[in-house]
């Protein structure tokens, strides 16, 4: 029986979707080592932990572990310290964002003037965010706050504070002013690339049009700021909400979990108390959260910014 | 209006306009001096702590741990002997090395990826960047876990390689959108000018691209160097003795036997150094790493 | 009344060497058009923005309605101005940028909208009100700025360069626009462009401007007719003026080899200069018996005219320019050329100033 040969213009097509899906392929080909190694590295433990919250598991008696179902999450929701220590997450997060936001915008417009050395602030004002978070905690607790020894008391002597016990009486607050100390260079940083985004002319536009520079400010550079600010936001809550290292080095969580967040808790769980599947079952329970908040951020980082924004 | 009446206005105008223009000058140079003395005092207290840990890392222990500070003293470097007598130099090794590999690794990685992102875009560019950004938002702490158990049942716990490969992973998303923002501000006109020269795409990445974008890969390396060097929640679950990081070892401070303030200082001092250093050279490019390329 | 009177006006950014505007000296009166003109780096736009308020008074003053404006803020002025990327802003609406002056002025919202909306039609902005600006067309968003400056009835209209992202077609329709706009207003109007047939077009008066230097502030037949120096006279009119090196003696004025003769009003103002620029336009020469000799390079044919390009028989060097009809010789051949010489510009060579009435 003859074959019978598709007819020319078939074969034509036939062959350019095979050229297609080659250059497919050799377009994606610098993708796949980067996508590889990240897909197993970050994605497999995911799914391991999953699977993990699903034993009763302690790591003190290997061999012990058993499938014991959603009984895991039960127990976490019932966890009073779960609770607790959920609550302080959120204080510490909304307490973080909102006042080194709040300060960031306040430094922003410091920076977006003109003064001599300007350039030198900056500069200084980007450092806290560059050192090394436990370095950081560890001088906060010790050269700064010390109940006897600390500078910050000494400064405060003559207002007649001068022995108070920063991490001893206020655990929670003393870890979250370092951190405000550590995130606002952040928000400033943001906050700062939107100021200097506004092109000049609209604002050379309102001033003609009558407006006074409170009223520039009101009407058109905070709206244009928004975007930023709410980038901002949700930026810094997604790495607030998974911070560790401060609270590590200057209370351990303590006194008992007063100043424990939920990612320190589940280390305590997990290293401490060797309790692998209630941690993973917390650590589920905190990527769910998590991936509501990172949410918005990628839906700003994708819309909000992908498009231009011009002086029209 | 005559020109004689033209000549009196002008005159009458300009009596009165020289001292409203010196008021308005100097008003200008008022505001200036006023920012410029706000701009420097809250940089100063801003940047305090760092100043102070700088400054207590020269003095002795009885200047440091006093109840009233000292602000001039005759510096020392006895601190900084201690320490590093002390051991420092394994655990800056181990960091170095961890930092410098882990980065190298990242650039080969990423930047065929956001090359491929950028220039020859895929279908589902889009959804490649989202599951990149999806990595580096969702916490470790859910991963630290199974990764525990398998470093250790791979015998790879206190082992530099590990935090290598994690470090690496950390910082991959970050990366890939960095070098995909630069590489998207190549003028594609000058790609059209080498194809239509003859080049190809190779040749055309080395000669012509590569260039372009050397000064964003230099900015993605430091600001993965940052982020390595300081990290240290891996570090401490998952190193001891051998492959311990210099974060891991300013723990060592924080025991209850007595503070060693300026010994904490100059430990910290070495620790935070060469990030402040790297920080401060890659600060234009700081915003577009910590947005994700978003805001340049 | 709004009569606008620069009065020796100076600004210097600091570090130039030269003014960006020197000691300009202009007279505008109340509702007349006036437009600025020049190449870029003449100081028109900085002029401008002097007015408004943009740029500092470093010398001399600004004085607008009688009273000096030296010291004072923009927004004191009251002066409208329309930007050449138009700078509307981003997060309005439309008719919220229109009437966005009259609430920093604290004009009752009503009367605002009332306001806003009667200036909408006459730009034909009314279907647009409640759009943003990224949503508008390049046209569209010119309007916007137009209506908004227009919404205010200021006492200066200050408009920097409006028409040039406009595409060539949308330009020569939104300029007679403008034009009529301005004559129904009756505002007083300073405009700045580089191009010179907007100038001529628009403005009842032309400053034009060079290297932050006043050349000429007068009618667009005054500047055509009679140029004040050897600038203004190769600026003004397209194609350019032709310009040879001139002298003069008792036989009458010598271009190359040619002679010409003068009229004796032009023979009496040429008296004690050698050197000259002798100025005529490419309409003003014909092909056919005359002096001079062209050397013909290039023909532009542009169906009503044609355009013959070349230069001096014997000065490779020179350009010249002659209009002609439908007939017309081809590149290579040289012609004779005639001189209308009652057209004729005479400029002393060194000052480059115009000799003569």
């Amino acid at each position: 029986m003859t074959a019978i040969a598709p007819p020319v213009a078939a074969r034509r097509t036939a062959r350019a979707r095979a050229d297609r899906r080659k250059q497919g392929w050799v377009r994606r080909t610098p993708l796949l080592p980067a996508l590889v190694f990240t897909i197993i590295v970050t994605q497999l433990p995911f799914l391991l932990t999953l699977y993990y919250s699903l034993q009763s598991w302690s790591l003190v008696r290997p061999g012990s572990e058993h499938f014991v179902g959603f009984a895991n999450y039960v127990d976490v929701f019932q966890d009073s310290q779960f609770r607790t220590t959920a609550l302080n997450t959120v204080i510490m997060t909304v307490g973080v964002v909102l006042i080194a936001m709040v300060l960031g915008v306040a430094l922003a417009l410091l920076l977006d003037r003109k003064f001599l050395g300007r350039g030198v602030v900056r500069t200084l004002l980007i450092t806290p965010f560059l050192v090394m978070p436990v370095a950081g905690a560890l001088v906060w607790k010790t050269v700064m706050l010390d109940p006897t020894f600390g500078i910050v008391n000494f400064i405060l002597r003559p207002f007649g504070i001068g022995h108070f016990n920063w991490v001893g009486s206020l655990p929670l607050g003393s870890v979250m002013i370092e951190m405000i100390w550590q995130w606002t260079p952040f928000m400033m940083l943001l906050v700062l690339a939107g100021l200097q985004s506004q092109p000049t002319d609209i604002l050379e536009a309102a001033s003609t049009d009558g407006a006074r520079p409170l009223q520039i400010f009101r009407e058109l550079t905070l709206p244009h700021l928004r975007r930023y600010i709410e980038l901002g936001i949700v930026l810094g809550a997604i790495y607030v909400v998974n911070e560790f290292d401060a609270i590590y080095m200057m209370t351990q969580g303590g006194p008992g979990i007063s100043s424990a967040n939920l990612p320190f808790y589940i280390y305590q769980r997990a290293f401490l108390g060797f309790q692998v599947g209630q941690a993973a079952a917390m650590g589920v329970v905190v990527v769910v959260a998590t991936i509501i908040i990172a949410t918005f951020a990628l839906r700003l980082i994708f819309t909000s910014f992908s498009g231009t924004e011009q002086a029209a | 209006m005559t020109s004689a009446d033209i000549t009196t206005a002008a005159t009458v105008g300009s009596a009165t306009a020289a001292p409203r223009r010196v008021v308005a000058k100097r008003k200008k140079q008022r505001n200036s001096i006023t920012w410029g003395i706000v701009g420097w005092v809250v940089g100063i207290i801003f940047f305090f702590p760092v100043l102070w840990m700088v400054l207590t890392s020269f003095k002795t222990e009885a200047q440091a741990y006093t109840n009233t500070p000292h602000l001039f003293f005759t510096p020392t470097l006895s601190q900084y002997r201690t320490v590093f007598d002390s051991g420092l130099w394994p655990y800056v090794a181990n960091s170095a090395f961890a930092t410098i590999v882990s980065t190298l690794l990242v650039l080969l990685l990423a930047v065929p990826c956001a090359f491929a992102l950028s220039l020859r875009p895929v279908r589902k560019t889009r959804d490649v960047l989202f599951f990149f950004i999806s990595t580096k938002m969702l916490p470790v702490v859910a991963a630290i876990i199974p990764i525990y158990i398998a470093a250790r049942d791979l015998h790879m716990l206190d082992n530099i390689f590990t935090l290598v490969i994690l470090y690496t992973a950390m910082n991959l998303p970050i990366a890939v959108w960095m070098m995909r923002s630069f590489f998207l501000e190549v003028p594609h006109e000058l790609l059209e000018a080498a194809e239509m020269d003859g080049a190809p795409l190779r040749r055309t990445m080395r000669e012509v691209i590569l260039p372009v974008v050397a000064p964003g890969i230099a900015a993605t390396a430091l600001i993965c160097c940052i982020f390595s060097w300081n990290e240290f929640f891996f570090a401490v679950n998952l190193t001891a003795t051998q492959a311990a990081t210099v974060p891991v070892f300013l723990v060592g401070f924080i025991s209850s036997e007595g503070l060693y303030f300026a010994q904490l200082a100059a430990a910290a001092t070495v620790a935070t150094l060469p990030v402040i250093l790297a920080g401060w050279v890659a600060q234009r490019y700081l915003v577009r790493g910590l947005s994700f390329g978003a805001i340049k | 009344m709004a009569e606008v009177t620069y009065d020796s006006a100076t600004c210097i950014y600091p570090g130039a060497d030269r003014p960006a505007v020197d000691a300009l000296q202009l007279a505008i009166n109340d509702g007349e058009f006036v437009v600025m003109v020049g190449p870029s780096g003449c100081g028109k736009t900085t002029a401008l923005r002097m007015l408004a308020g943009l740029e500092e008074i470093d010398d001399g003053s600004i004085r607008i309605d009688g009273k000096d404006m030296v010291g004072v803020p923009s927004r004191d002025r009251d002066i409208a101005m329309v930007f050449q990327n138009y700078a509307l802003y981003p997060s309005k609406t439309v008719g919220e940028n229109m009437g966005f002056a009259l609430k920093m002025q604290g004009v009752p919202k009503d009367e605002r909208g009332r306001r806003v909306r009667e200036a909408a039609k006459l730009l034909d902005l009314e279907p647009m009100l409640d759009r943003k600006p990224r949503n508008l067309s390049g046209g569209q968003r010119q309007r916007v700025a137009m209506g908004r400056a227009i919404v205010r009835e200021p006492k200066v209209f200050c408009m920097d360069e409006p028409l040039s992202n406009l595409d060539a077609q949308l330009r020569v329709q939104t300029r007679t626009q403008i034009a009529e706009l301005q004559r129904r207003l009756q505002v007083t109007t300073v405009y700045v462009t580089h191009d010179q047939v907007e100038a001529m077009t628009m403005g009842e008066r032309v400053a034009v401007m060079r290297a932050g230097q006043l050349q000429q502030f007068a009618s667009p037949t005054e500047l055509y007719d009679r140029p004040a120096n050897v600038f203004v006279a190769g600026f003004i009119g397209s194609p350019a003026m032709n310009r040879f090196e001139a002298t003069a003696d008792s036989d009458g004025i010598h271009i190359g080899d040619a002679v010409i003769q003068p009229s004796d009003a032009q023979r009496q103002a040429v008296q004690g200069h050698s050197k000259l620029v002798a100025g005529i336009r490419p309409e003003h020469l014909s092909l056919g018996d005359g002096p001079l000799t062209m050397e013909v390079s290039l023909v532009e044919d542009l169906g009503s005219d044609s355009y013959v390009y070349g230069h001096l028989a014997g000065d490779a060097e020179s350009s010249m320019i002659v209009r002609s009809g439908r007939v017309h010789p081809r590149p290579g051949e040289a012609v004779k050329v005639a001189v209308d010489t009652a057209h004729l510009h005479l400029f002393d060579a060194a000052s480059g100033l115009r000799l003569g009435d």
